[in-house]
This record gives structure tokens, C-alpha cells and sequence, in this order.
């Protein structure tokens, strides 16, 4: 059996692999110091355990392991911690696995025994409990392999029957997500402009009225000139107003 | 609450027949009671019945008010009481207005001796509480579980790799936590908290490697000054824990120090991560008011915590007078 170490510690993940090296029929086939290094490996390894740590910078551990069951055939997860407080009582009562740092080994072979395959509905629910959880990145499988986009690069997100599209400066990708789940995920840097589309804030430039008469909003880094609809018009005249806009 | 009212009020008659020099004390005691009881009763039963409204107005409008009411309650049963003894000519023969006016007199000293005490008593329960409030906030502001466990990890890490750096670990972590064990009053030497700022930082730095930088600039910095102890590590720890420990990267945490004129201040710079910097601010917001409050509980007014954002990173400043602490 393969399995990954994930943790931005360089002393946590040598611990941890010598106590990996003494258990049976495992092979480490490599180490992650953070979630998109991880996400890499993943799909050029095939792991079938990743151990990883829920709290690192950039992608944690927690949005390291949604993004992985977008894969075919995502690999079994283990969370690892220094600290239980109560955002661990999220993870026991959706029977996601986790170990507590210094790690027993004991306990790990419980968990190896166990290996128990996570579910994007548990990952979800984890994340809601979560005060403020916020992902760094969106991501879809294109061609079977994982496309990350920064949430910080994305211009707007345009929905489409059951996809949504994720338009950043020089990609685009589709996801399967609703835009009402992606709205209250990223309040704070995203807007409604219209029934089907969210813009980042700070990419709105200003507003302009085309030949039919409706308001279209100028966006940074692309010529797409977004509808925005008479219900939200207020809201964005004000943001601009505001000079929050970039 | 009613029995000690009706008490103090038989003690106050006690007093006023042991005073005067009447034919017949226990007749004297035994209206002079009866009266009392009337008046502190009845002030009783206003004050109770005030009582949403008096929680509703400033501590001195409360005050006020209670005294008018008190007042105004002797001046209503002295005349009701003055009215019965006219009824029967031959019990007394008292003047009208000097009746009252004697009366109110009393009245207006004991009310203003007994509010007197009862704002002593409050102020005092206030500070009491307050204490101990002040007292729980430091326990939590000291060392976070979090990097207790983590340094254990660390250490157990290192007892087979390297046995030495493990040693200084378990030492250095024994210091931390020993200085935390402390009385939350206890007075330190500057030098020995920012020794111990050092060993917090060298135990990060264990975990972090190469995305923990720190500079220090503190020569200017006076050594031999009493301090409360851990006014430092709490700040240095908010930054590891939300700035440097979320940035990809790390960065640098640069610390200076010295004193100008009467005042000596300590500057704490570091970065901010985007995604923490909400979680950042607040908990620089608990653990600068547990500062602030223990800096002023030693230093008075003139010490202080301040806290600012410029670009990209945190500022917090640290300071106190440079004399003496009180």
C-alpha cells in the first residue's frame, strides 16, 4: 500500500514516516510540505493513503481533501492535528478519521486497519461547522488530471445549467457547483451581478449601458462585459461608489 | 435584605432615646421606634419599586434620585405621623414645622451615610469581580495548547535524530511553561522577559525552519526594569500563529526596542496573512487587552498597548514609563 505524508513541519512529517516505516506492507512514496504539493503528487503517485495535516498555509489540509475527491478514484484520507478543540467535533460526528499530534502508533495502525474513504457530502458538512472556511483555490478534473484556479485570480463565475464557470485572467474552467453555495462561501470578495453570475469585487471597473439598454459591468483583466440585472444594479453602483473597486 | 433594615432602623432609635434626656425612656424608645420603622420601612418599599428605573439612569442620576426619594419619603410619613399625634392633643405638643424640618434633617445625613456605603460596597464587589476577570484572562492568554502539542511533536521528532537539539527543546519548553505556572501579578527583569521571547522563538523556529526569520534591535533598550512577566511571548506567539505559521513562505518578525524621554516602548513587526489576518486581529484584540490591562495595573495610565496595520504587516507597540513601577 502507497502513502503520502502531508505537513508544512519538516520534523512532524520525518516523525511520522519512521513510524509509517515500522508498520507492514506500507511504502511511503513521498512527502508534502502543503496541499497544491500534495494535490501533485497525488495524481503522479496514486497514492492510496494520504495522511495529512489540517493545518497548514495556503490550501489546509481540509480543502486539500475536497479537492482530491474530484479525482476518479481519490485516495483514502487521514487528518492529522496537534490540537483537538471543538472544530474536531465536526470531523468525529462525520466519522472522518484524524490523529492527534504527538502520533500514537498505535493509533495510527488502528487508523491504517480502518482506512475509511471520505465522502464530499461529510468534507462539506466538516467545512460549514468550520467558522469562516474558505478555500484558496477552485478546482475541476480536466482530462483526468486536477486544474487549480486561485480564488484571488478569478474575474467572475458564470452559471450554466448544472456547471458553473470559473473565469480567471487566462484560463477557464468548469466546476460542479452551485453559484448560491459559491456566493456564501466567498461573500466577502464576490457580488451578484445577475441571476447567473457572481464578479470579484475587485475586478468590477465601472458600469456601461449598451445598445439595448441594459447595464453591463466593465471587469479588469478580460473584454467580457457581464449583464447586470435592474435588482442588483443599486448594489453595484454603490461598491463602485464606495471606491472599493479596483 | 428587610430584617437588616428593620434592624439598623431599632439601632438608630436606640441611640436617638439613649441621647435625649426624656421622663420616660421606654415610652420615648417605644414611638420613637415605631416612627423609625415607618420611615425605613416605607424607604424600603419606594426603593424597591423604583428600581427599574433607577437601573435605567447613570450611577450619579441613581444616586440622586435615591436620595430625593429617600428624603421625600421621611417628609411624607413625618407629616402623615404629625397629623396623628394632632389627632390626640393632650400626647404631644410639637411644633409643626420644626417637626419636619428636624426630620428631614436626620433623614438627609443617615440616607446620604447609607448611600454612601452601599456605592463603597458596589465599587468594591466591581473591583473584586473585575480581578478576577483580569485574573482568568491571563490564564487563557498564556501559552496556547496548540503549540504545546506541536513542540512535543518536535521533540519527539528529534529524540532520535538529533538528541541534543531535543535536550535544549525539552528545556526551553520547560522555562515557557514554568514562567506561565506563575502568579499572573508576578513582577520579571525586561531581560528576562525578552530571554524567555527568545526561547518561545527558538522552539517555533524548531517546528518552522526557514520560514520563521527573526531580527532583534533592542540595544537601546533598558534591561534592568520590572515588568509584569509574559507581556511579550502572548504578542510573539499571535504572530507565529496566525501570521507566519499561514504564509506559504513565512517571513520575518522584527522586534526593536529603546527608550525615549520618559517612556520606554517595545515594537513588535510582522506579516499578515490574508487569509488569517481576521482571526489575527482578534486574537491580537484578546491578548493586547490582558496586556493592557496588566501593564496598567503596574504602570497606570501612561502604559499602554497600541495597535497598527501598515501595508502588509502587523505593528503592536508596548509601552510603559520609564521610572519606577508603582
Amino acid at each position: 500500500m502507497k502513502c503520502l505524508v502531508v505537513d508544512d513541519e519538516a520534523l512532524a512529517r520525518e516523525r511520522l514516516i519512521r513510524l509509517l516505516g515500522d508498520c507492514d506492507g506500507l511504502e511511503v512514496c513521498g512527502e508534502a510540505a502543503g496541499g497544491e504539493q500534495a494535490l501533485g503528487i497525488v495524481q503522479a503517485e496514486q497514492p492510496d493513503l494520504v495522511l495529512l495535516d489540517i493545518r497548514m498555509p495556503g490550501m489546509d489540509g481540509l480543502e486539500t481533501a475536497r479537492h482530491l475527491l474530484k479525482l476518479e478514484q481519490p485516495p483514502a484520507v487521514v487528518f492529522t492535528t496537534a490540537f483537538g478543540d471543538h472544530a474536531l467535533e465536526a470531523f468525529e460526528t462525520q466519522a472522518v478519521d484524524y490523529l492527534l499530534k504527538p502520533i500514537h502508533p498505535e493509533r495510527l495502525q488502528q487508523a491504517l486497519d480502518k482506512m475509511r474513504r471520505l465522502s464530499s457530502a461529510q468534507l462539506e458538512e466538516v467545512a460549514a461547522t468550520q467558522d469562516g472556511h474558505q478555500r484558496a483555490h477552485l478546482c475541476a478534473r480536466v482530462r483526468g488530471n486536477l486544474q487549480l484556479v486561485p480564488v484571488s485570480e478569478v474575474i467572475y463565475l458564470q452559471a450554466d445549467n448544472k456547471y458553473v464557470t470559473v473565469s480567471a485572467r487566462d484560463q477557464q474552467i468548469l466546476i460542479e457547483e452551485s453559484l448560491k453555495s459559491l456566493e456564501e462561501e466567498f461573500a466577502d470578495l464576490f457580488m451578484r451581478v445577475h441571476r447567473n453570475a457572481l464578479v470579484a469585487k475587485a475586478a468590477i471597473c465601472g458600469l456601461e449601458k449598451d445598445v439595448e439598454g441594459h447595464f453591463r459591468v466593465i471587469l479588469g483583466g478580460t473584454d467580457e462585459r457581464l449583464e447586470v440585472s435592474r435588482r442588483q444594479l443599486s448594489a453595484v453602483r454603490k461598491l463602485i461608489k464606495a471606491g472599493v473597486v479596483g | 435584605m428587610v430584617f437588616a433594615v428593620v434592624v439598623i432602623a431599632e439601632l438608630f432609635a436606640f441611640v436617638l432615646s439613649l441621647a435625649g434626656n426624656a421622663h420616660d425612656p421606654w415610652s420615648e424608645l417605644g414611638l420613637a421606634s415605631l416612627f423609625i420603622q415607618w420611615i425605613a420601612l416605607s424607604s424600603a418599599a419606594v426603593m424597591c419599586l423604583a428600581r427599574p428605573l433607577l437601573s435605567r439612569l447613570g450611577d450619579m442620576a441613581a444616586a440622586l434620585t435615591s436620595y430625593l426619594l429617600l428624603l421625600l419619603t421621611t417628609a411624607i410619613v413625618s407629616e402623615l405621623a404629625y397629623r396623628l399625634a394632632m389627632q390626640d392633643q393632650n400626647l404631644y405638643s410639637i411644633q409643626h414645622a420644626g417637626f419636619l424640618f428636624r426630620n428631614l434633617a436626620i433623614s438627609a445625613i443617615l440616607s446620604a451615610l447609607v448611600l454612601r456605603y452601599l456605592y463603597v460596597r458596589h465599587q468594591w464587589r466591581q473591583q473584586v469581580r473585575a480581578e478576577a476577570e483580569a485574573r482568568v484572562e491571563a490564564l487563557q492568554a498564556r501559552i496556547r495548547p496548540h503549540f504545546l502539542f506541536n513542540s512535543m511533536n518536535s521533540i519527539a521528532a528529534l529524540t532520535r535524530s538529533d538528541a541534543v537539539r531535543a535536550e535544549q527543546a525539552v528545556q526551553d519548553l520547560s522555562d515557557l511553561f514554568r514562567v506561565s505556572l506563575r502568579n499572573a501579578s508576578e513582577r520579571v527583569m525586561l531581560e528576562e522577559e525578552i530571554d524567555l521571547a527568545r526561547r518561545y522563538l527558538r522552539m517555533e523556529s524548531l517546528r518552522l525552519g526557514d520560514r520563521l526569520q527573526v531580527e532583534w534591535s533592542i540595544d537601546r533598550l533598558p534591561r534592568k526594569r520590572l515588568v509584569p512577566s509574559l507581556i511579550l511571548q502572548p504578542l510573539l506567539e499571535n504572530a507565529v500563529y496566525h501570521g507566519i505559521e499561514m504564509l506559504p513562505g513565512g517571513g520575518r518578525i522584527l522586534i526593536s526596542g529603546g527608550a525615549e524621554g520618559r517612556r520606554i516602548s517595545i515594537v513588535i513587526r510582522n506579516p499578515r496573512a490574508t487569509g488569517s489576518a481576521e482571526a489575527h486581529r482578534k486574537g491580537n484584540r484578546i491578548a493586547l487587552e490582558n496586556i493592557r490591562l496588566r501593564l496598567q495595573l503596574a504602570f497606570g495610565e501612561q502604559a499602554g498597548v497600541a495597535l497598527r496595520e501598515v501595508d502588509d504587516e502587523f505593528e503592536t507597540t508596548l509601552y510603559f514609563p520609564r521610572e519606577k513601577m508603582q
